[in-house]
């Protein structure tokens, strides 16, 4: 979902395709991509854009995923054809801090657990609805189409007098757990529903499920941790709670640091480079919270498909070069044609490796250097990654894969949760992370998979 | 180790079927190379993806289970009525279905049947991708809803009809329409009793079963409407709504912002005055040269033409938006009596037309 509490950011693009006027954050995004405003716009989906709306002459919308040094932003492009050229309105930014999003994530509301489904439109009009929905209102389903949501159901208001439906449109957002009736029937029941988006990022309407609230706690307001789908949904909810903020805090960190608005005493644009740090390190943290529900969750599996340990490692390094380069570090990563197959889900194999190489980087010297080794014995398939850094004591090689609990305590950043996550998750695909190291002599962790 | 001989009348049962089994196999590699070449030598755009596939199958068998479940039922209860308990029994037993026999014996290559369950798949894929546009006015009603508060009954009967119409299609709905036009319907059914008359084997009152059977399909002929057909709701809808000038490529944006396929197509075919399949065919080559010919028969300006290219080359990827953007200009520029010198064929007889493709495009 877009941030849609973050003003949107304009920039005018000229015919042949140079960024001409540009806000603070796309100026320096853009200037993060190589390019300089006056010169040619150096985002190719944004130029792509840009070029397409001038050519066509016509609005386009897109939701694009731009990179940004290490971090990945969502936006809502509109590139509107103007003078020749082209401007651009930019919403949305959404860092994912290098995170895929969950496959599904946002159907964390249950809709899919849900016995029937509805659809409205941005007005709340219902546009689809299952026939059977319609049969336990006693309708016929022409008599509720095109009509309100509310003539189909009574809503109920929650614990703190809020309708979480209302509260999801005016926050262009999804929603679980709205207690309601459905007029013409006396069973309560929840909704759950998730917001559909438009080309432009614009709120569209609902997407929603219907089911009977038939378990007597069901319509307690207070959620017990023991029901999984509550617990997925209270993920999701922190997820948001804090990410928008969070997101805010820096985007405005960011452009006061950018002195947007006029200069500034040099200590203050210090602080707002301090306060954006920040803000992203908390970012970060959010992410490992919404790891940690996800593997600490009853009966949670990782999907075993069919992935190449190689390439995954190539790719977890190429997304840290911004960062390794910062520092000097090289990382010595497989050549393009090794190849190391195995069984496990790529996108958590993925994490695994990105949180392993960056961490490798984060505790390696300067101008050191990070090996990536592929082995196979037998039917396991195994990734080693080592570092320069200053080793890991017999003693705490068991700890730091427990909770909150970090390689070393005394460095900053990273919130302790990564190598616990990292090794459920890798438990979870049959296999494990070991370390192996000691003091003054770098570490080497050790990934391993069932080999294929 | 030594070998144990094999028991003689073992070997004697399993020569002959093996030999047989490796006779047949060898037929098998021999279509499926044909197969295998046929596909390679396909046109790309000619080439259905992994979802089009998957949702033809499953319209096939869905359409199939429909005709199917509703001539067992009602054939078991004229057997019943008439004394033939086993025989009813026997017809009521679903436990295998006759879909994938007609799937093997042919209907899935009949070109008419096919046609129709592929353009109506892909027109559905085609709604679901459609990245839609939400009113800048978040408290304007969506097209349909708000159509069907019209203040003109006509249209306002219309867009209800199409909501509902449109609603049953998505939800699946087991109240049970096969949704095809009156011949395809009139086709398969006949080809569903067919199949259970087989599946009987020939034990039994076959006669009375033919005449259950014959009976059940004429009651299910009787009472298919194809006018509660989707795509018929949104002609109807577009005959009344019958926009014209600067109505008419509002009206074709909107269907499309809207995630409304079909009425886009209805709209299209009431403007051209062609059937909704001419129109529907248009819309879905991913070429888009036709339908860039048949808006500018209906002179649509420029920016409606690069508004509906930019709508369905977002939900397709397999259309190459690039390309539209280089021939937009020219496309312009047609002239709207050249456009339709050029669409001419569109308005041939169907009989017709098809007698001329059948020899060889010489029109």
């Amino acid at each position: 979902m877009s941030d849609v509490a973050l003003p949107p950011v304009r920039g005018t693009v000229d015919g042949e395709g140079r960024l001409i006027t540009a806000e603070p954050r796309l100026a320096e995004l853009n200037a993060r991509a190589g390019g300089a405003v006056g010169g040619a716009l150096a985002i190719p989906q944004l130029a792509t854009l840009a070029r397409l709306a001038r050519r066509l002459g016509v609005l386009i919308s897109r939701a694009v995923t731009v990179a940004d040094g290490e971090d990945d932003i969502e936006l809502w492009v509109r590139a509107e054809p103007e003078d020749g050229g082209a401007r651009l309105t930019l919403t949305g930014w959404r860092y994912r801090a290098g995170r895929q999003p969950e496959v599904g994530e946002g159907a964390a509301y249950a809709t899919t657990s849900g016995d029937w489904t509805w659809e409205t439109d941005a007005a709340l009009r219902i546009t689809h609805l299952s026939p059977a929905l319609a049969v336990r209102a006693g309708r016929e389903p022409d008599t509720l189409l095109g009509k309100s949501v509310t003539q189909l159901f009574d809503l109920t208001q929650d614990a703190d007098g809020g309708f979480p439906l209302l509260a999801a449109v005016a926050e262009q957002r999804g929603f679980a757990d709205q207690r309601a009736g459905v007029r013409g029937s006396n069973a309560p029941y929840l909704l759950d529903a998730e917001p559909r988006v438009d080309a432009a990022g614009r709120f569209a309407g609902f997407t929603g499920s219907a089911r009977i609230a038939d378990e007597p706690g069901e319509l307690e307001a207070t959620p017990t941790p023991a029901r999984p789908d509550l617990t997925a949904a209270f993920g999701v909810q922190i997820d948001r709670a804090l990410r928008t903020p969070l997101g805010k805090i820096v985007a405005n960190a960011d452009s006061i640091h950018a002195q947007a608005d006029g200069p500034l005493k040099g200590e203050y644009a210090e602080y707002a480079s301090d306060i954006a740090t920040a803000g992203r390190h908390l970012m970060g943290l959010v992410d490992d919270l919404v790891d940690l529900q996800f593997v600490e969750r009853e009966g949670f599996t990782a999907a075993a498909e069919d992935i190449d340990l190689a390439d995954i490692a190539r790719r977890a390094s190429g997304l840290l070069a911004v960062r390794a380069e910062g520092r000097q570090v090289r990382i010595d990563r497989p050549a393009a044609a090794d190849t190391l197959p195995a069984t496990g889900e790529f996108r958590r194999a993925l994490q695994i490796m990105v949180n392993l190489v960056a961490n490798a980087v984060r505790y390696s010297p300067d101008g050191g250097m990070v090996w990536i080794r592929l082995e196979r014995d037998g039917p396991i398939a195994a990734v080693i990654v080592a570092d320069q850094g200053k080793g890991i004591a017999t003693e705490d090689q068991g700890r730091i894969f427990e909770k909150f609990e970090r390689v070393d305590p005394s460095e900053p950043g990273g919130s302790g949760l990564g190598l616990y996550i990292a090794r459920k998750l890798a438990r979870a695909m049959g296999g494990d992370i070991v370390v192996d190291s000691a003091p003054g002599q770098g570490a080497r962790f050790v990934l391993t998979l069932p080999a294929r | 180790m030594a070998m144990e001989p094999p028991e003689p009348s073992r070997a004697g049962d399993g020569a002959p079927r093996l030999l047989a089994c490796a006779a047949a196999a060898g037929r098998r590699v021999g279509n499926r190379l044909q197969d295998a070449i046929d596909d390679l030598l396909r046109a790309d755009d000619a080439r259905l993806d992994d979802r089009q596939r998957a949702a033809v199958t499953t319209t096939f068998h869905a359409l199939v289970a429909i005709v199917e479940g509703d001539l067992r039922e009602h054939g078991a209860k004229l057997l019943a009525g008439r004394g033939d308990v086993d025989g009813a029994a026997g017809l009521a037993d679903a436990g295998k279905s006759v879909s994938p026999r007609l799937w093997r014996a042919g209907l899935a290559r009949d070109p008419a049947f096919m046609h129709e369950l592929i353009a109506r798949a892909r027109l559905d894929l085609l709604t679901e991708v459609l990245p839609g546009a939400a009113d800048p006015d978040p408290d304007r009603a969506s097209l349909l809803p708000r159509l069907a508060e019209h203040a003109d009954r006509v249209v306002a009967d219309a867009a209800m009809a199409a909501l509902v119409a449109d609603n049953r299609r998505r939800a699946g709905d087991p109240g049970a329409r096969t949704d095809l036009p009156g011949e395809l319907h009139h086709m398969l059914v006949w080809w569903v009793a067919a199949a259970l008359r087989g599946q009987a084997g020939g034990d039994g009152d076959v006669a009375g079963l033919d005449r259950a059977l014959t009976e059940a399909a004429q009651r299910n002929l009787v009472v298919h409407d194809e006018g509660a057909r989707p795509e018929a709701a949104a002609m109807r809808l577009a005959r009344a709504l019958d926009a014209r000038g600067a109505a008419l490529p509002e009206l074709l944006i909107e269907a499309l912002a809207d995630r409304r396929a079909a009425l886009f197509a209805a709209v299209l075919a009431h403007a051209l005055a062609v059937p909704f399949e001419a129109a529907r065919e248009l819309m879905l080559d991913r070429g888009g040269e036709r339908l860039w010919l048949a808006c500018r028969a209906l002179d649509l300006p420029r920016d409606a033409i690069a508004r509906i290219g930019v709508m369905l080359a977002e939900a397709d990827p397999r259309r190459d938006l690039e390309r539209f953007a280089d021939q937009l200009d020219m496309v312009a520029a047609i002239s709207v009596e050249t456009a339709r010198a050029a669409l001419a064929p569109l308005w041939l007889r169907p009989d017709y037309r098809a007698a001329l493709d059948a020899l060889g495009g010489e029109r």
